[in-house]
């Protein structure tokens, strides 16, 4: 019979904390942009792996958040099954280098491939995917293409039940509220999860007029 | 002068069959087979026979019936001469790698020189061994024969004489043994000159030739010439096409494209040696199944960057025939490839600047490779690149072009707040639903091309708190307020 513990384990409820003691290199980590978020994280997004982001309703700041490492990037980056078009000018204005690579493709089994080799490859940037959900072993088989190939993937998806443990490296949720898009961290590398914390992503939109103001 | 001159023939008797058998497994090449003629109303005789078949008692020249009558599991197929002729430029194309001067002589031989080639191979020995390399690789039955002239050359291949001797002297004596029904002059005077006792060359090569031009004409007298090595007429040298096209008997029906696979790859072969001699590359080519009835079935493969080895191009053929069904059996398959570009040179460079520009080549190479793979499982639409465009217009302003045209640009500089998504269409809204935030900023243009549009846009906040672009429509300046439709067409964050 299996340990009590273990079913824990496969929740994603239990920290293990030998992972604590791996020793990264700075240039395996890669600012996000936002100080609150880089000291949650531990100093960044890690290289080498997969990053969830979960979101309520699509458009609510998600790319706003990964702008600033979107603008960092000097290589073409690929956007796997965005919600909508992508619209260059705009990119353009936040001063993105390249514009994105729009990759749509209905079938998931052919969407993960694509997003697996998109992962082998050094030609490219950061990529984003938007997925409904990703089975298990597909996490992991992204994550280990991601680990192996030192690439950084980002995956938003609707918000996921937590019953079930995912190979993602941190998993985020975003809401909006008190006029501020709001991180918790459900997941991350060597800690606990977090509460909900307020994130300043209006830098990277139109200026809101403030109710309260 | 004319004696440093040399040239070799190659006969090659029974090609058609050859190239058939070639593409048959062991055992099906160990059945008798034969190709026929049918001229008309007269019988059909047999023209090619393979080892199995001459062993069962078939000649060449054999009726067909009798040809039957001895080996009753005898295949049969019909003679092709065009094919043939096909297959003979081909295998012109192949020797071309290693001899520039080839010169066709449908259907059955190929006139190669070779008195300029001895420095190259080193020495006359070097050419013999680089030919016959060559010509060991694959599975045809050949003559091949030297002589002075073009026309002796042929004569000794043809009558069947493997003789490779540079020694005129040698030549000549086997050349006298070459009978007059070999000698290709017109049947009317083999038979005259039959009638006179000259059954071989050796007998004619006595005769003086003034008198010999006397009674036989002009032609006779060029003849001789050839013969004796002092007239050496100009050739057609063959010039391989700068157009790959291909085609592959497939002798039994083919079902799907998978059982295809290992035919094509001869063809790919035959493309990578195409391109090799060229030092080129091919960016798209085009795969044509025929079937039965005559129809076709064409899929166009296209490469995000420039490919020549077999391996490469085989690689994303086989991607993107995973996509496709055949959906009638195909009886023959072919290649073409139009579409080819000078190689590049890829090295690196020890200059700082340079290996930047290396470095930057390279990725771009990795990027177009990764595209290549995308663009074969998924389709040629599924990886697009939008690219600037200066309207007014907001979807106009940019354009989406596949990924085979993506270059890595420098973009222009863009100074209007515009949303990061673009709704591929406008999505009425109720504006009551929504918080204008700022605004309005009119767009008015287009009226040049029909596409007129007077747009008041707004940024505005959904109730999820989500920034919309949003515009209302003003048909005219002097419209009524009612009439007035809202629209959100973009997204921020």
């Amino acid at each position: 019979m299996a340990h009590p513990l273990q079913d824990l384990v496969h929740k994603g409820w239990v920290w293990q904390g030998r992972e604590a003691v791996e020793q990264l290199a700075p240039e395996q980590l890669v600012a996000s942009g936002w100080a609150e978020l880089d000291r949650r994280l531990g100093g960044g997004w890690l290289r080498g792996a997969v990053h969830e982001v979960q979101v309520l309703h699509h458009f609510q700041g998600e790319l706003a958040l990964l702008l600033p490492v979107l603008l960092a990037q000097e290589k073409p980056c690929l956007w796997l099954n965005p919600p909508c078009q992508p619209y260059w000018p705009g990119l353009r204005y936040q001063h993105l280098k390249q514009a994105p690579l729009w990759l749509q493709e209905r079938d998931q089994k052919q969407a993960l491939w694509a997003f697996e080799q998109a992962l082998q490859s050094e030609a490219l940037g950061v990529v984003v995917a938007w997925f409904d959900s990703i089975d298990a072993s597909g996490v992991r088989r992204l994550q280990q293409s991601a680990a192996k190939h030192q690439q950084l993937a980002f995956v938003i998806t609707p918000w996921q039940q937590t019953t079930e443990a995912r190979a993602y490296v941190n998993r985020l949720q975003l809401s909006w509220a008190a006029e501020q898009l709001q991180i918790a961290v459900l997941k991350r590398r060597a800690g606990w999860p977090l509460p909900a914390f307020p994130c300043n992503v209006e830098r990277h939109l139109p200026e809101r007029r403030r109710l309260s103001a | 002068m004319s004696s440093s001159k040399l040239w070799w023939f190659l006969h090659v008797p029974q090609l058609l069959l050859d190239e058939q058998l070639s593409l048959q497994s062991q055992e099906q090449q160990q059945q008798p087979q034969v190709l026929c003629t049918s001229d008309g109303q007269r019988r059909r005789q047999v023209v090619q026979a393979n080892r199995a078949a001459v062993a069962g008692g078939v000649r060449e020249g054999m009726a067909e019936v009798t040809a039957s009558t001895l080996l009753p599991d005898l295949q049969q197929r019909d003679y092709d001469e065009d094919r043939e002729v096909q297959v003979l430029r081909r295998l012109a194309q192949w020797l071309h790698q290693d001899i520039a001067q080839i010169a066709l002589y449908p259907p059955h031989g190929l006139l190669l020189a070779v008195h300029d080639l001895q420095r190259m191979y080193g020495g006359y020995a070097g050419v013999q061994r680089q030919l016959q390399r060559r010509l060991n690789s694959i599975a045809v039955h050949y003559v091949l024969a030297a002589g002075y002239s073009p026309l002796v050359a042929r004569l000794l291949a043809q009558s069947g004489k493997n003789i490779l001797s540079a020694d005129k002297a040698v030549l000549q004596h086997e050349l006298g043994q070459v009978s007059i029904m070999q000698s290709l002059l017109p049947a009317q005077q083999q038979q005259q000159l039959q009638e006179v006792g000259i059954e071989r060359l050796g007998a004619l090569l006595h005769l003086p030739v003034a008198e010999l031009g006397a009674r036989f004409g002009r032609n006779m007298f060029s003849y001789m010439a050839q013969l004796k090595g002092d007239l050496l007429p100009p050739q057609q040298w063959y010039r391989p096409p700068l157009r790959f096209r291909e085609c592959l008997d497939l002798l039994t029906e083919v079902a799907s494209w998978q059982q295809l696979l290992f035919p094509l790859r001869r063809l790919l072969q035959q493309l990578e040696a195409f391109l090799q001699v060229r030092q080129l590359s091919v960016t798209e080519l085009a795969l044509i199944a025929h079937h039965r009835d005559k129809r076709q079935t064409f899929v166009r493969v296209a490469f995000a960057l420039p490919l020549w080895r077999q391996r490469d191009m085989l690689q994303l053929v086989q991607l993107q025939l995973e996509r496709q069904q055949l959906k009638t059996p195909a009886l023959e398959l072919s290649v073409r490839a139009e579409d080819f570009s000078a190689r590049e040179v890829q090295h690196g460079s020890w200059l700082p600047a340079q290996q930047d520009a290396y470095t930057q080549g390279n990725e771009q190479r990795q990027l177009q490779a990764l595209l290549g793979k995308l663009q074969a499982r998924l389709g040629e639409q599924a990886v697009q690149q939008a690219q600037w465009v200066q309207d007014w217009r907001p979807e106009l302003a940019q354009q989406w072009q596949t990924s085979a045209a993506v270059q890595l640009k420098t973009a222009i500089s863009a100074d209007l707040p515009r949303p990061l998504w673009l709704l591929p269409e406008a999505e009425p809204i109720n504006v009551s639903d929504w918080q204008l935030q700022w605004g309005p900023e009119r767009i008015q243009s287009g009226w040049w091309d029909g596409q007129s549009m007077v747009r008041d846009y707004f940024i505005a906040l959904d109730r999820w708190q989500r920034q919309g672009w949003i515009y209302r429509t003003c048909a005219s300046y002097q419209s009524n307020e009612s009439s007035e439709q809202w629209y959100l067409h973009g997204w921020y964050s």
